[in-house]
């Protein structure tokens, strides 16, 4: 009954997070005003942004339910940690696909070989690791053990992709919302923002919640999901 | 006995056996040394210079002959089932990782100065800076390599993918170690001056013992039952 309730507050949570990017959707389209420098295709920034944040939050998480997992070796831990990374492969391929159309207008090229861009497809191909290991160790429960230390070192790379722009020679734009003297992007483009910020972030959580459940429930103790 | 003193009992083991029957460091070395030789032979030297592509092409070397080394560095264990009875030993498991990561950084650093002296010979580049300038770059790389292929290597070994999973599981964690390491050695090569990879060398040598402390910390759940 427990299980039931969570799993229908989480499908709840997810269809609130698909309205809250259908709205965010409309905004970008009907109300957010035009950016004067690169025009239209800076509104796949409103796409863009989320996407990253929730691709770092779901490969944090990642790392911390492994982390939890190898500690505590309880079995939710890791289905959180595939849940999650379930997800960071999902948000980051939207992140990976999104930032390259947006390159091609405001760069000239889909790709830059810059230190931000470098580290966030090594962290995409770090998780797709976890999944090989999973998938490739006869025993399961080894399987499970090994891909959570793929986790939690691969989670390594987050810390250093968020410095990565000011520590090296960067083309990728500095941040506008997370200053020390406050957010430098209009009010209009910011709301519109924080609104598909919102939407990804609910829509994730949701997922995330459902799928756990799933996964803790097909899982026979000791058992073989991979 | 501390886990310092198992280290050196299991990497002087393995050295004293890959001195008796050194067949992975000759194929390691051969390896870097024809590597350099097919650049050598390869490069187009009316468009490219050799000093602009050593330093990247020295480093990728490196990387392979690492990453070839380290899915042997179990190898001898795993033959006989000496591994099983090595965890039965009472040295902690992070001894086992130093001492497996040591002896793989000496094969690896040794592989490191042949593909450098090969690259030297064939592609007819002197070592501005001085071979110390060099080697205190080289080093921290030999080091980060070794320990993260042991690291792997070991996971790779439980995989039904085994050496296929190897470059799929370190190449993206290395990258920013080949990218420190290329840098400085082809700026050293081009004649910069040391101030210029000081930097560098620092953030080789963050690299390699942030991957010796990570190792010693995760190994116990990579080799436990």
């Amino acid at each position: 009954m427990g299980s039931k309730t969570a799993a229908t507050g989480c499908a709840v949570l997810a269809a609130a997070g698909a309205a809250t990017l259908l709205a965010a959707h409309a905004m970008v389209a009907f109300w957010v005003p035009t950016e004067a420098s690169m025009g239209l295709v800076q509104r796949i920034f409103y796409v863009h942004v989320p996407a990253a944040w929730t691709t770092f939050l779901a490969f944090g998480m990642c790392a911390l339910a492994s982390a939890a997992y190898l500690w505590l070796k309880d079995e939710r831990a890791d289905a959180a940690a595939v849940a999650a990374a379930e997800g960071g492969l999902v948000f980051g391929a939207i992140m990976l696909v999104s930032g390259p159309l947006w390159g091609r207008i405001a760069w000239g090229a889909y790709w830059t070989w810059e230190p931000r861009l470098t580290l966030t497809l090594l962290l995409w191909f770090i998780y797709v690791g976890y999944f090989l290991v999973r998938a490739s160790v006869s025993d399961p429960r080894r399987g499970r053990r090994l891909a959570a230390v793929v986790a939690v070192v691969g989670a390594l790379d987050i810390p250093l992709i968020h410095v990565s722009v000011s520590w090296f020679r960067s083309l990728h734009p500095e941040a506008v919302v997370i200053k020390p003297d406050g957010p430098t992007l209009h009010p209009d483009m910011l709301a519109t923002l924080l609104v598909s910020l919102a939407g990804f972030t609910l829509l994730f959580l949701g997922l995330f919640g459902l799928r756990c459940s799933a996964g803790s429930g097909r899982r026979p103790a000791g058992g073989a999901a991979a | 006995m501390n886990a310092l003193r198992w280290a050196w009992i299991l990497a002087a083991k393995d050295l004293r056996i890959e001195l008796r029957s050194p067949g992975r460091a000759v194929a390691t070395i051969a390896f870097v040394t024809l590597a350099g030789f097919l650049f050598a032979v390869s490069l187009d030297r009316t468009r490219v210079q050799p000093v602009d592509v050593t330093g990247p092409l020295v480093w990728l070397v490196m990387l392979f002959a690492a990453t070839a080394g380290a899915g042997r560095a179990f190898d001898a264990e795993d033959e006989d089932g000496a591994f099983r009875h090595l965890l039965l030993a009472p040295a902690p498991r992070s001894a086992l990782f130093l001492g497996k990561a040591a002896a793989n950084a000496v094969l690896v650093a040794a592989a490191a100065a042949a593909a450098f002296g090969a690259f030297a010979l064939f592609l007819g580049l002197r070592a501005p800076g001085g071979i110390a300038a060099h080697a205190s770059i080289l080093l921290p790389g030999a080091v980060g390599l070794a320990a993260a292929g042991v690291f792997f290597g070991r996971m790779a070994g439980y995989s039904s993918l085994g050496d296929a999973l190897l470059p799929a599981l370190i190449f993206p964690l290395l990258v920013p170690l080949v990218f420190f390491g290329a840098t400085a050695t082809g700026r050293l090569l081009a004649g910069r001056p040391w101030p210029e990879v000081t930097g560098f060398a620092r953030l080789l040598w963050a690299f390699a013992l942030g991957s010796v402390a990570a190792g010693s910390l995760l190994f116990r759940h990579v080799v436990d039952d």
